[in-house]
Order: structure tokens, then C-alpha cells, then sequence
């Protein structure tokens, strides 16, 4: 009861808050959701891809 | 003998008791306020109790004041107008009926359940902002250049094999490109020219990044041709279409061309030895 009236007070009240929060939790979504999927990919795909291998074929010069 | 014959005569005699229209029974002749008989016992009924033919109180009856017994008999007056029949009902008309119902007892804690709706409409708004950003992002991206349009857009050329004092020319994107590996004579004089009274006034400075390295699109500036190199009356380049002479730092000095030669984006890369166009 107490913790949902903060909440409300905090980000609902207000409409410029609530479209501002609804932004801002769209961009910091997005940038998560990029990071979880590619995690995921490269855990799923580990051993695979060309940058988990390329230490057997390019030899770095000097 | 006389005898006496019983005339007979059928009549209709009027009912005793009529009802008035405010529902009163209306017994015309009829004292209903007559006393019980003093013994009740006498003509063999039952237990006594409260008559059953007394009427009722708003018709009227007996009461008792202090001047004595006051007998009231109330008359109704049976309406001329606006009769209206009553029909049997079960129902009252709702005066409230308009109103929305109260459904305050069956709802939980209002305030939570505030909480929690603005809270799930604001995830399905951060979820659709983020996936209306990815369509148009994803769409724009399909309109840029892609992979292999790119690698034909940069041209690698290896420095080391241009001698110095010599020319080399290479396609990029269809379009001629002078390299020019300068030699230190021809640098100093290149920044010794004045360039502030040129006509399009450029440093030497200012058009390579290395001094001895000079890049730029060998197209004409006048009308597109392609100049000469090693030529003209400044040592540098001369465009035959219409006689534009360029000064060893591709400066346009005389004739109709009205600005410098270009020079293309470049950077060199490992040292000098590699030299990416684009």
C-alpha cells in the first residue's frame, strides 16, 4: 500500500513524468535487450565464431 | 272461508355492499358499530376475541374524549378525474436508477490496483517505444550502403613502389585519382608560390597531409576532362580540353578551370607504406 502510493506519486502522477519514464525505459530496454541476446548468442555459439578461433589461423606479426 | 293467497313478487333488490373506488366497503344501511352482544356464551360459539365485522380505524369508529364518545364515519369522496387503475406489481419505480451502481464493495485495495494498471500500461508503453525505434532504426539501416558496396568505395595503394618524382594515377569510384610522390625541390616550391593572389587561394599546407605525398581527383575543375601530368607551364598538370594549367600542388594558376583540383578523403596506414583512398 505504502510502496505502490510512493510509486504512483513518484511516476504516475504526472503525465510528463510518466511519457518521460516510458522513454527513458525504452532506451535503457533497448540497450539491455542488445546486450542479453548477443551474450546469449555468443554463449550459445562459444567455440564457433571467428573470433573465438581466429588465434588458430592469424599469426600477429611482430 | 277466505282464504289468503300469498302474492308473490320477484325483486331485485340492490347489493347491501358496494366498494368506493379508495377501496372502502360501503355497506349502506349497515351499523357496523354495533356492541358485542354482552354474553357471548349465550348462542353457543366459540372463544371470544375481537369482532371480526368492526371497522377498520380510517373508516371511522368510536373514540373517547374527555367531553364524552365522539362516533366519526370518515366519507370518501370517490375521484371524478384521473382515475387511474393499479395493476398488480411487484416492483417500486427506482428513483436512482441512472446512477452508476456502487461496486465499492467488491473492489480490493483501489489503491494498489492503481499502482499496478498505470504500471503495466507504462510496460507495454516502454515495450512498444523500443520496438517502434527498432523498426525505424532497422529500416533506415536497410537504406545504407551495404558490405560489399563499401570495400569497392575504399582503394588501397602501396606507397613503396612509387618512385619519387613520379606520378601514378588509380580508378576510385570510376574517377580518375593523381598520386604524386614529390620531390623536395618541388615541395619548396610549391610552398614558396604566393598562393593568397591565386584564384582559388589554398596552402600548400592545407592540401596534403604529407608533404611529399600529394592526392587529388584528376578531374578537371572547368568541365571534366582529364589532365595531363607533368605538364603545363607551373610543372604540374595541364588539361588539354581547354588549357588549364595546375602548379605542382594542383593549384588551378591559368586558364578557365575556376577552382583547385579535389582532393579525396585518405588516410595512410602502417607508416607510409599503404595509402586508403575513400
Amino acid at each position: 500500500m505504502a510502496l505502490s502510493t510512493t510509486f504512483y506519486n513518484a511516476f504516475f502522477r504526472r503525465n510528463s513524468v510518466y511519457v518521460g519514464t516510458v522513454f527513458a525505459g525504452a532506451f535503457a530496454f533497448g540497450i539491455g535487450f542488445d546486450l542479453g541476446v548477443t551474450k546469449f548468442y555468443d554463449t550459445w555459439n562459444k567455440g564457433k565464431q571467428w573470433k573465438d578461433i581466429r588465434q588458430k589461423y592469424v599469426q600477429e606479426s611482430e | 272461508m277466505a282464504s289468503v293467497h300469498a302474492v308473490k313478487t320477484a325483486t331485485t333488490l340492490a347489493p347491501t355492499v358496494r366498494t368506493l373506488a379508495s377501496g372502502v366497503p360501503l355497506p349502506s344501511r349497515l351499523n357496523l358499530n354495533v356492541k358485542a352482544p354482552h354474553d357471548a356464551h349465550a348462542h353457543g360459539h366459540g372463544a371470544p376475541g375481537p369482532r371480526t365485522d368492526v371497522q377498520p380505524r380510517w373508516a371511522g369508529g368510536i373514540s373517547r374524549a374527555s367531553s364524552g364518545l365522539i362516533s366519526k364515519t370518515y366519507t370518501s369522496v370517490s375521484p371524478s378525474t384521473h382515475f387511474q387503475q393499479r395493476f398488480i406489481s411487484t416492483s417500486v419505480a427506482r428513483k436512482d436508477a441512472p446512477e452508476v451502481p456502487d461496486f465499492s464493495a467488491y473492489r480490493t485495495n483501489t489503491d494498489s490496483n492503481r499502482a499496478l494498471s498505470y504500471f503495466m500500461i507504462g510496460s507495454m508503453g516502454v515495450i512498444s517505444a523500443s520496438a517502434a525505434k527498432s523498426s525505424v532504426s532497422e529500416f533506415l539501416q536497410s537504406m545504407a550502403a551495404s558490405a560489399d558496396v563499401l570495400a569497392l568505395a575504399k582503394v588501397e595503394v602501396d606507397l613503396t613502389t612509387i618512385p619519387e618524382g613520379k606520378n601514378v594515377i588509380i580508378k576510385w569510384r570510376g574517377k580518375p585519382v593523381f598520386i604524386r610522390h614529390r620531390t623536395q625541390g618541388e615541395i619548396e616550391e610549391a610552398r614558396s608560390a604566393n598562393w593568397k593572389s591565386f584564384r582559388d587561394p589554398e596552402s600548400d599546407d592545407a592540401r596534403v597531409k604529407k608533404p611529399e605525398w600529394l592526392v587529388m581527383l584528376g578531374v578537371c575543375t572547368h568541365l571534366g576532362c582529364v589532365p595531363i601530368g607533368e605538364a603545363g607551364d607551373y610543372g604540374g598538370w595541364f588539361c588539354p580540353c581547354h588549357g588549364s594549367h595546375y602548379d605542382i600542388s594542383g593549384r588551378a594558376r591559368k586558364g578557365p578551370a575556376p577552382l583547385n583540383l579535389e582532393i579525396p578523403a585518405y588516410e595512410f596506414s602502417e607508416g607510409d607504406a599503404k595509402l586508403t583512398i575513400g
